[in-house]
């Protein structure tokens, strides 16, 4: 129910990720009206950035942050900065312990959405320009991102359903997923004896997860990506970004449309070809659309 | 030629200004198209399209006798459902190019994507490169032409038609096979190729059908008639149903097929009743023809709602699955009665077109019988995802009702066991629903409602994605729907009852704030005025009936459906058979059915102490089971306030009504 949308430059350097996937989203829009994200590489800081959704209501979000302090102290992570915007509370802390004990000590108690020390993931209600409007996306630079516009089917559209979704216990991890996963619950299953924990019921946040798992162990995303088409049953294309690549993979019956879009400077990979010729207006583009069962990666220069 | 540039103009209106250059005989050029959507759909006039650029999803789709050329690259569904005319793309081409054309040539001088010509039931698909996965999926009839390779499944389940592949061929689909390839027909392609200026010398592959897979081995023997209310007798295992359907399956070593819906008792209308003070409504039968019964349907954005005389429809059924006289018949009734008539699948007759006043034009995954122009003379469009009969199966239309007659007209080889592919070739999520939608929309120049038909499943989230996909009206339609032929355990076991449906349908529109903009047509059961007034209380807009037309209109319930001899000439393609069906009469007999329903309803809301049946609501129902209680929230009867306070006079208002 959703459209996808990434980008990489190849070049290290700051380039303008953040208007990029605006365009690319708002191009697709119609593919998903209700909540519209981001997944943003930009500067690698020393400090753990995280970001948490919370309550915009503001005896409820002094409550809810004010809770996150006492977490984080928990844990000896130091506060260094911290800011409020939107729905959301963004802070970077000074963290060298266990992550994955970390973090999910945190998310039984807060609604963690971004972890990464390059990584931050922007979602909320509304469409591309709302969000911008809000989170100012689009003044963010960097070499690659990936986003998200999702339709809901549930009650209320929230935002921490929205994509992307981080890889839980994992930083700098984020995937964005058009698509259903068949065997969800066998998937879930096998990662939750090995530990994990999840913390919605979407496909997305499973895939995240598998991944980074696998990236753990050491393979490379290549690798992660070629089992992960034999591993995961259903329709799906998505795209999964790390601290230096994108990648994605598509099902073997090709059932979600996806496009990609590579020239010597920079790979984009979308929906929909509109939301590519958004970075090109006015000309035609040689754009290719990826085979069922294939996968493909990308890396930045470091 | 005149420009029209789409960074300055958006599509509703470039499209608006085609199809007027379209009339006038001048041919146009699209700029700065930037792989936007639905450009140049529904034009039917013989001009030329120039796209200088790349183009989006559905690119001169829904049309008829246009010729379109794209520069570069072509998006989803390029040439969807063309009639005639071609579409010459300069690039590549996404998925499913060349989709439900019926005699269009298309050419990709780039590769295409996945599922190349998926139901196209005539015409010319030619790619100048490479063709991904299952090129030429579920085709009815004309030919592919593949100058590249082929990638895995070539020919996945066609029934008809050629695919010439000039490459490699990765894997053949089911049930084709590799054939040699005649003079003539070599000579018909070098023409081909050499008209579209395309250089090729090498030799091709054959694929076609192989014939093993288009007819069931064992055809469903013709059982002892045996009417629902027999099979459907309280004794729900070892009865004399259970007895024959053993024997039956013993016999054809297979699922088996039938006509009619689920025939069980599950939770319905009759396990709800009005709870009202009856006795103090006094009124005399000509105050009848005040109560407001008049429904409109599908106005959400505009279009030119449907208007109906009393919250009824005729449910959707095809000819194919029923006669021409009856689909006939019922047109003239729902004209009679003021309220409309549905093509169902299979294609629009002319007769059923002059008939009805008000016609709905319903599209289903295998586009038989689908096109521009009767899209362009109904009164309202149907989008069918699925039915309470068989959700998530596609239609069946069994090898002796698909004679020539009909397979003309829905496109497809004659005298095959029909089955309609399940989904959609280009709506595989509600994300790309939007577009198909906004497709419709272009072709029908906004101006017709566009409505959605499924079955009752997950409603609460189906009935929210209908919403937010932009449609004018939901037919939701619960597990008692019937059909032509289903296999008997998704008939019996697959989906929620239409009560359950409506209450999950009308929660899931409050849930997300819908209002009341949407109509929603609750269909699935529906047997008389009763029940119709039962469902507006429960929230709906208006009804749909299939099964209770049919049987004013003679049918004697015997569930043989899918047989094709129908004994009263209903579900029937045979001459011989249909000759039973007096049109005259059964239409007069649908008629008077309808009317009556317009009496229950008229007198059942004056009952009800309202002078509009649109202003009945739930207070003024009540539970008689548990069950109904739990499903619809409402009161239980034994629990009503009223219940315990004998001196309320209170009556129970159900059935007495009729
Ligand atoms: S009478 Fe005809 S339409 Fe009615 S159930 Fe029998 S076969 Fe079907």
């Amino acid at each position: 129910m959703c459209g996808i949308a990434g980008v990489l430059y190849k070049q290290a350097g700051t380039h303008e990720i953040g208007k990029t996937l605006i365009d690319m989203l708002d191009g697709c829009q119609h593919r998903g009206p209700d909540s519209t994200g981001f997944a943003l590489y930009g500067e690698d800081s020393d400090q753990l950035q995280l970001r948490f959704i919370v309550p915009t209501e503001e005896t409820a979000r002094k409550k809810a942050t004010d809770n996150i302090a006492t977490l984080l102290a928990r844990h000896d992570a130091t506060i260094k900065s911290e800011q409020s915007v939107g729905c959301s509370y963004q802070i970077a802390v000074d963290f060298d312990g266990d992550l994955l004990a970390f973090t999910k000590d945190i998310e039984e108690h807060a609604k963690l959405v971004s972890v990464g020390h390059t990584l931050d993931i922007i979602k909320d209600d509304g469409t591309a320009h709302e969000v911008d409007d809000i989170y100012h996306v689009g003044r963010v630079t960097g070499t690659h991102g990936i986003g998200h516009v999702r339709l809901a089917t549930e009650s209320a559209v929230r935002p921490e359903a929205a994509h992307p979704f981080w890889a839980t216990g994992f930083e700098d991890i984020a995937i964005v997923h058009n698509g259903q996963i068949t065997n969800y619950w066998k998937m879930r299953r096998r990662l939750a004896r090995r530990g994990y924990t999840f913390h919605t019921d979407n496909d997305s946040e499973l895939v995240a997860v598998y991944l980074a798992d696998k990236l753990k162990q050491g393979e490379t995303l290549d690798n992660v990506l070629e089992t992960a088409i034999a591993d995961l049953d259903g329709t799906f294309s998505f795209l999964v970004s790390t601290p230096n690549e994108i990648g994605y993979a598509k099902d073997n019956l090709a059932a979600k449309p996806m496009v990609l879009f590579e020239t010597d400077d920079m790979i984009a990979i979308a929906s929909e070809e509109v939301s590519l010729n958004r970075l090109f207006p006015g000309q035609s583009i040689n754009s290719t659309e990826p085979a069922p069962g294939t996968f493909q990666t990308w890396s930045r220069s470091t | 030629m005149v420009k029209i540039d789409l960074s300055k103009t958006d599509i509703t209106d470039a499209n608006t200004r085609i199809r007027d250059y379209g009339r006038a005989g001048e041919d146009v050029e699209i700029i700065n198209p930037d792989a936007r959507h639905n450009i140049g759909v529904g034009l039917v006039d013989p001009i030329n399209v120039k796209v200088s650029g790349s183009a989006g999803y559905f690119c001169g789709g829904l049309s008829d006798g246009a010729h379109y050329e794209i520069e570069h690259n072509a998006g989803w569904a390029v040439g969807d459902n063309i009639y005639s005319g071609s579409v010459v793309v300069g690039g590549n081409a996404g998925a499913i190019a060349g989709v439900a054309i019926r005699g269009a040539e298309i050419v990709v001088r780039g590769n295409m994507g996945s599922r190349a010509g998926q139901v196209m039931k005539a015409g010319t698909l030619c790619c100048g490169g490479n063709a991904a996965f299952m090129a030429g999926y579920m085709m009815y009839g004309g030919r592919i032409i593949i100058l590249g390779d082929g990638a895995a499944k070539v020919g996945q389940d066609m029934s008809a038609g050629e695919i010439f592949v000039g490459g490699k061929i990765e894997s053949l689909g089911n049930d084709t096979m590799i054939v040699d390839m005649d003079a003539a027909e070599r000579d018909e392609i070098m023409e081909f190729l050499e008209r579209y200026k395309m250089n090729y010398n090498g030799d091709f592959t054959k694929v076609i059908n192989a014939g093993k897979k288009l007819r069931y081995a064992n055809q469903e023997p013709r059982a002892r008639p045996q009417p629902f209310f027999v099979s459907s007798n309280s004794s729900n295992y070892w009865n004399a149903k259970v007895q024959e359907d053993i024997w039956i399956k013993g016999e054809v070593g297979r699922y088996r097929i039938r006509g009619y819906g689920a025939s069980k008792p599950v939770p319905h209308l009759n396990d709800i009743a009005f709870i009202k003070d009856v006795n103090a409504q006094h009124y005399k039968p000509e105050e009848l023809e005040d109560i407001n019964l008049k429904t409109t349907v599908g106005g959400r954005y505009g279009a030119k709602p449907l208007s109906l005389s009393m919250p009824v429809m005729i449910a959707p059924m095809s000819f194919g699955a029923l006669s021409r006289s009856v689909k006939i018949a019922l047109a003239r009734a729902s004209r009679l009665s003021g309220i409309s008539e549905n093509t169902g699948e299979g294609g629009m007759l002319d007769e059923q077109r002059e008939e009805a006043d008000q016609l709905i034009f319903q599209c289903l995954s295998g586009r038989l019988g689908w096109n521009v122009k009767d899209m362009q003379r109904a009164d309202a469009i149907e989008i069918y995802i699925s039915q309470g009969a068989k959700p998530g199966l596609g239609g069946q239309l069994m090898a002796k009702k698909v004679t020539p007659e009909l397979a003309a007209i829905r496109g497809i080889p004659v005298g095959i066991d029909l089955r309609s592919p399940s989904r959609h070739p280009d709506v595989l999520g509600a994300d790309d629903l939007v577009i198909k939608v906004e497709e419709f929309r272009e072709a029908t120049m906004h101006k017709v409602p566009l409505g959605i038909k499924m079955g009752a499943g997950r409603v609460n989230d189906d009935i929210k994605i209908a919403y937010k996909d932009g449609f004018d009206f939901v037919e939701l339609d619960g597990l008692q729907g019937s059909t032509g032929a289903a296999s008997t355990e998704v008939l019996e076991n697959v989906g929620i009852p239409t009560l359950s449906a409506v209450q999950e349908a009308i929660d899931g529109l409050k849930e997300i704030d819908a209002g009341d903009d949407m109509d929603l047509v609750m269909m699935g059961g529906i047997k008389d005025g009763v029940d119709v007034v039962k469902m507006l209380a429960l929230g709906a807009d208006c009804t749909s009936v299939g099964t209770s037309a049919i049987i004013a209109g003679g049918c004697i319930a015997c569930m043989q459906c899918h047989v094709g001899t129908c004994p009263v000439g209903i579900a029937t393609q045979d001459k011989e058979h249909e000759a039973r069906y007096d049109i005259d009469l059964q239409s007069q007999n649908i008629h008077r059915y309808f009317e009556s329903l317009r009496w229950q309803i008229a007198s059942i809301t004056k009952a009800l102490g309202y002078d509009d049946v649109h202003k009945v609501s739930r207070d003024d129902l009540v539970a008689l089971t548990p069950e109904a209680a739990d499903i619809t929230g409402l009161p239980l009867l034994s629990e009503h306030p009223a219940w315990h306070q004998p001196e309320m006079g209170l009556e129970v208002l159900d059935r007495k009504a009729g």
